[in-house]
């Protein structure tokens, strides 16, 4: 029996309800006269016949580009929007985590909050009642828990938030996006709460940008291309055809026209990109593979010391590393106008999986000038490849770590001794 | 199994919803009374304060200037008898109608019987004129007047008030949910309607040849015949009962409003 039924859904919005509009009295009124909109002149297909079924215990992951119709699937699942045709079924109480702390009041103390929250989340009072202490105890906000909520800090706001959250327990779990935000211990207790929902044969359908998330909590996905469903089978195949046709990230970032190009009358950036050994850009890289970071610019105006620097940032935003050149040739020496092709070469097994943001400057010292620096310039995937010995070894449980180096590590063993 | 489909879902499944969400209800009324009073040097004092202050004002403006027959009741009990229910009614509307507009985040992020909120909000402000109410008793027996039998039906008005302020604040909410300009337009439409109700004035004042029709304001009905039940004059069960008609007829109209707009709420706040 399947927990989850979805047959041919289609969504159609007239164009501009999905985002706020007021309707005016006065565009009722002048509705009324001859000036009527021609009806498929301003709609929008946003699902096109959508069918799948989940079965009890199974963690489905949504993927797609932005606007590709997820959040659309998930809301007519949750039944905030209704679908214009098609029939879902859903078999036990449905529960959904689109945002963290959905009614939250800056005036109400922790507990009302819980109280309150929970009761949004469909919890009844014999249940909240029940589960409160266990909710105190996962927020871990300890003498706060009557005190306004206004007085909490972002983060205890956060904890608490989703601490209510992860204990309500739905047959079917509906998450939007809620592994995006919060550091990264808060993301550790999210994945780890979602994976012991999955366990006790819940359903959960997840949406999320972090590819590392869901391939991790996922076991199957379905792919979104502009409304329509693509392609449905194991996580990791349609996560690989999901980076195939260029789901975020390119890997390569190139500035065309001098014009645009950041940088200036020094020192101009031309073009970043990831690539491998082999010379090939890449989107995504696997753990166990040599990440080489190329970086081009052109200097205009020669004789002066330039240093190119390069780091990269995870998905909650730490500079995991910082490189500059040395060891070239050129490092600390004074630079001819021309064009370089600068590569930083990162090791196998030192990043972890997840998302990761590439940074690009070069700058000069004495004064200290930054002729550029591009944050975010591409972005690429790292992800845990299968059947390779990797830096987590038979360790399966979530590592939050920026690093993950394999260590050289040495081991003194003693036989226990049995005293008398 | 909850089936989800393109067509509406029928009016007894939806009714048939509230029952899961009991705790929800609680929970948003008591949110709404805390947020009123928190912070508030008098707290539920205002509850009873609230009609006080207009009661004074009319006591001084409409009491001496136009000087209303209300027969053995002075004017100022008088107006506060009337301003007790007419206050909860006005209040309600207000709050209600906004609920849908002010929670639009709430409507898009979580599905729960919509009907909660402006219903929260209406049973928030029950719960003060219920605090006004024992204090209105409290001064009629301070007065000398003694508890009769009709102080019995007083619940009844008042629940049956709740049910209208409830329709109309649900009416309200929904329509405000489509045209913002509706948000203006009510708050100068519910004082026009207590200027049409007898609040401040006695039903009588009113011409002779209009007053067999004044029922069909419901309101009308509710603070004539709370009025009546408070201080044991007759009751006009003729304007009460065709208030009764009216505000059945105003009830389901709003319910069929609600209906036929409630699916898709979200998309359209």
């Amino acid at each position: 029996m399947n927990s989850i039924s979805v047959r041919g859904v289609f969504k159609e919005f007239r164009l501009g309800d999905h985002k706020p509009r007021y309707k005016t009295l006065r565009e009722l009124l002048s509705r009324r006269g001859t000036k009527r909109v021609p009806k498929n002149a301003t709609r929008r297909l946003a699902l096109e016949d959508i069918s799948f079924d989940a079965a009890p215990g199974e963690v489905i992951g949504l993927l797609g580009r932005n606007g590709a119709g997820k959040s659309t699937l998930l809301k007519i699942l949750a039944r905030i929007h209704r679908p214009t045709r098609g029939r879902v079924e859903l078999r036990g109480r449905v529960g959904s985590l689109l945002e963290v702390g959905s009614g939250f009041h800056d005036e109400l103390t922790g507990r009302e909050n819980i109280f309150l929250n929970a009761a949004i989340l469909g919890m009844s009072y014999r249940e909240i009642t029940r589960k409160l202490d266990e909710i105190v105890e996962f927020a871990d906000i300890g003498s706060y828990l009557d005190e306004p909520v206004k007085h909490y800090s972002s983060g205890m706001h956060m904890r608490l938030a989703f601490s209510v959250a992860a204990h309500i327990d739905p047959e079917i779990l509906l998450v939007d996006e809620v592994l995006a935000v919060g550091d990264a211990d808060f993301q550790k207790k999210c994945m780890q709460r979602i994976e012991t929902v999955g366990e006790h044969g819940q359903t959960v359908v997840l949406v999320s940008h972090n590819m590392q998330a869901v391939l991790r909590l996922c076991t199957r996905a379905l792919l979104l291309e502009q409304g329509r469903l693509v392609e449905e089978g194991p996580v990791h195949e349609v996560a690989a055809s999901y980076l195939r046709i260029g789901g975020c990230d390119s890997g390569e970032r190139r500035y065309e026209s001098g014009l645009r190009a950041p940088g200036d009358h020094i020192a101009q950036l031309r073009a970043v990109r990831v690539c491998s050994r082999h010379g090939e850009t890449l989107a995504t890289a696997e753990m166990g593979q040599e990440i080489g970071i190329e970086m081009q610019f052109e200097v205009h105006q020669g004789s002066l010391v330039l240093f190119p620097v390069l780091s990269i940032y995870n998905q909650w935003g730490t500079e995991v590393l910082w490189s500059t050149d040395v060891g070239t040739e050129w490092h600390g020496r004074p630079r001819p106008a021309g064009w370089y092709r600068v590569t930083a070469w990162i090791p196998p097994h030192f990043l972890p999986a997840g998302t990761m943001k590439v940074s690009a400057a070069v700058s000069s010292l004495g004064p200290r000038v930054e002729h550029f620096r591009e944050k975010d310039v591409v972005t690429f995937q790292v992800i845990e490849s299968h059947g390779v010995e990797n830096a987590r070894g038979r360790f399966t449980d979530y590592i939050g770590a920026a690093t993950l180096p394999k260590l050289e590590w040495s081991v003194d063993y003693e036989c226990a001794s049995v005293s008398f | 199994m909850t089936v989800i489909e393109g067509h509406r879902i029928s009016l007894s499944q939806r009714i048939a919803e509230y029952r899961h969400y009991p705790t929800l209800f609680l929970f948003l009324t008591l949110r709404d009374i805390t947020l009123r009073y928190r912070q508030t040097a008098l707290g539920i004092v205002w509850a009873v304060v609230q009609p006080i202050i207009p009661m004074l004002i009319f006591t001084v403006v409409f009491g001496r200037v136009l000087r209303p027959e209300t027969g053995a009741v002075p004017y100022w009990m008088f107006a506060l008898a009337g301003l007790a229910p007419w206050m909860f009614f006005a209040n309600s509307i207000n709050a209600a109608s906004l609920t849908f507009a002010s929670n639009h985040n709430l409507l898009n992020k979580i599905y729960f019987p919509r009907a909660i909120l402006p219903g929260a909000a209406v049973a928030a402000c029950f719960l003060d004129w219920l605090v006004s109410g024992v204090f209105l008793l409290g001064a009629l027996l301070w007065r000398g007047y003694k508890p009769t039998a009709e102080w019995l039906l007083l619940p009844v008005i008042g629940i049956l008030t709740a049910g209208l302020a409830m329709a109309v604040g649900l009416a309200a909410a929904s329509l405000i949910a489509l045209y913002r300009d509706a948000k203006y337009l009510f708050p100068f439409a519910v004082q026009l309607w207590m200027y049409a109700t007898p609040v401040v004035y006695p039903a009588n004042m009113l011409p002779r040849k209009i007053r067999w029709c004044i029922g069909l304001n419901p309101m009308s009905g509710a603070v004539e015949g709370f009025r009546s039940c408070l201080f044991g004059t007759p009751v006009d069960w003729n304007t009460v009962a065709l208030s009764g008609l009216t505000a059945a007829g105003i009830f389901l109209a709003a319910a069929l409003l609600f209906h036929q707009m409630e699916a898709d709420l979200a998309e359209r706040v």
